[in-house]
């Protein structure tokens, strides 16, 4: 046991291909099986809607705080939705303290590319009154322990947390031109789409695994993110560089992400629908 | 404050506690697999969390290094949406410096530093929800944590915040009483010896008051260290058992 461990640090590449030849992983997975994901939705009383995802090790939190604000003059009938990720030195000992890491902000612009592109929540919902008043809703990404998988996690939790996030019924005062804000009258917001995303890595270009551990990141020769909504449209591919991949596996994996899909929705309507009662 | 009665006449605070009542504890250890140690622990609604990690190389200046024992390494930061107003600058700014301060000069005096020369133990806390006593909270995690890591401490190290509202001390306040005026006395104790790690407070207090409200403080500290003992208790025994004979 004591070798194998030495094996392990010291050649970690030529460790994890003697499991890829079986076609298993390390930690006893198939290629394509995602490790155990578990949800807790609405933690946090502070934050208007909260959820805590974990894919295997992979701890996220998100927060919803809402805010009212005036709406941009481009688009004066709709509110927007700020999202930030953060990996604070908590999650891993390779982060250090200081500005952000440029993981985490590179996460940052995907799932603000994700929320565009998907129209998970309409923009227009967001606005209460044309030019005057909309919601802003602030969804703030943290990552609490990291071991692979970052953005597939951060999705779920944004969904999830999103599912969960109550607003106060508000009124404009027509004789003030003041706001009021009813909080014992509250509303959940209307998701238009649900996106989830799948995360694949590729070992020299021919053995494609699903939901790779911090390990198996590392070691990859190229990373591919998938997001995909019920209806099964593509909302987003991000491959950052990397080995090339066919045209054959991308549609392999398209359909993984799919059937990965149809899991976790019935994971969160389950989790929602026990909540209720 | 107006309408707000922190303490009534028959003795009940605003939650229906009583004024030696401490708030509910709740504490899990080892919540996290890439961290040495990690604890999470709900006080009344204020959740911390705490990961520690070390003792490992010193990473960054060189000049850290100490010959003789290892250096601490705090961080203390909140959620942004741990506060009903969602908070705009999570760390960096001078209340969490403080903090981290207060924390680091704390665990320097539990944890058996001379044990490890030239090392670094780095422990992070983050406030998830904050319903006052955020200190106490951050303390009584990361003292959890740190025992999680092995991590060998002289004692508990207990905190808890008391205040003083018509001549009686209250223990284990929550946002609503420490920010209604007053006097806030912070306490991190370590319970067997009765020795005081840290002890803060900012407002007036006359000092025929201290003693009473000392007295408070170190009685509330002690009902804290049987809960955290409890909980290592409970993880040892759940450890043990998933381990095998």
């Amino acid at each position: 046991m004591i070798l194998f461990n030495s094996f392990r640090t010291a050649d970690p590449l030529e460790y994890h291909k003697s499991f890829l030849k079986e076609n298993c992983r390390p930690d006893g997975r198939e290629l394509d099986e995602f490790r155990t994901t578990t949800l807790n939705i609405g933690p946090i009383s502070t934050a208007e809607g909260s959820a805590l995802v974990k894919i295997g090790n992979t701890a996220v939190m998100c927060g919803i705080k809402a805010e009212l604000t005036v709406p941009p003059s481009d688009t004066p009938n709709k509110g927007y939705i700020v999202p930030n990720v953060d990996m604070p030195p908590l999650c891993t000992s390779k982060v250090r303290s200081g500005p952000p890491e440029e993981q985490a902000q590179a996460a940052s612009q995907f799932i603000a590319d994700v929320i565009e592109s998907s129209e998970i929540i309409r923009k227009e919902d967001l606005c209460i009154q044309k030019e005057k008043l909309c919601w802003v809703l602030y969804c703030d990404i943290m990552c609490l322990d990291y071991d692979g998988n970052l953005l597939d996690t951060c999705i779920v939790a944004l969904l999830a947390a999103l599912k969960n996030t109550q607003l106060p019924k508000v009124t404009i005062n027509k004789d003030t031109d003041v706001p009021e804000v009813d909080l014992l009258q509250k509303s959940p917001i209307n998701i238009n789409k649900h996106p989830i995303g799948s995360s694949f890595a590729v070992f020299d270009n021919t053995i494609i695994i699903v939901d790779p551990t911090g390990d198996e990141e590392s070691l990859a020769t190229a990373v591919m993110t998938l997001v995909t909504d019920e209806e099964g449209r593509l909302c987003a591919l991000h491959k950052p560089g990397g080995t090339a991949l066919s045209g054959e596996k991308l549609q392999h994996c398209i359909g993984r992400a799919a059937t990965r899909h149809r899991e976790i929705m019935k994971l969160v309507d389950k989790i929602i629908e026990s909540m209720k009662k | 404050m107006a309408g707000l009665e922190l303490l009534s006449d028959q003795g009940y605070r605003l939650d229906g506690r009583k004024s030696t009542e401490l708030r509910k504890i709740q504490a899990r250890m080892g919540v996290f697999d890439q961290a040495d140690g990690s604890a999470y622990l709900e006080q009344g609604r204020t959740i911390a969390l705490a990961v520690v990690y070390g003792p490992h190389d010193v990473r960054g200046s060189r000049a850290k290094i100490q010959h003789d024992r290892a250096v601490i390494n705090c961080q203390y930061s909140m959620a942004t949406f741990s506060t009903a107003e969602r908070k705009r600058r999570p760390h960096g700014d001078r209340k969490s410096t403080e903090m981290s301060l207060h924390l680091k000069e704390t665990f320097e005096a539990a944890i058996l530093t001379h044990l490890y020369p030239r090392s670094q133990i780095d422990i992070y806390v983050k406030i998830l929800q904050s319903d006052g006593g955020n200190y106490s909270a951050c303390v009584n995690a990361a003292t959890l944590a740190v025992i999680d890591a092995g991590i060998p401490m002289r004692d508990y190290v207990c905190a808890c915040t008391v205040g003083f509202v018509d001549d009686t001390p209250l223990a284990d306040m929550n946002h609503a009483e420490e920010s209604g005026g007053g006097t806030n006395l912070a306490l991190a104790l370590l319970p067997r010896g009765g020795q005081i790690a840290l002890l803060q407070m900012d407002a007036r207090l006359h000092q025929d008051h201290l003693d009473t409200l000392m007295e408070a403080a170190m009685t509330a500290c002690k009902g804290v260290s049987k809960v955290l003992d409890e909980v290592v208790r409970q993880h040892l025994q759940e450890t043990v058992i998933l381990t095998g004979e």
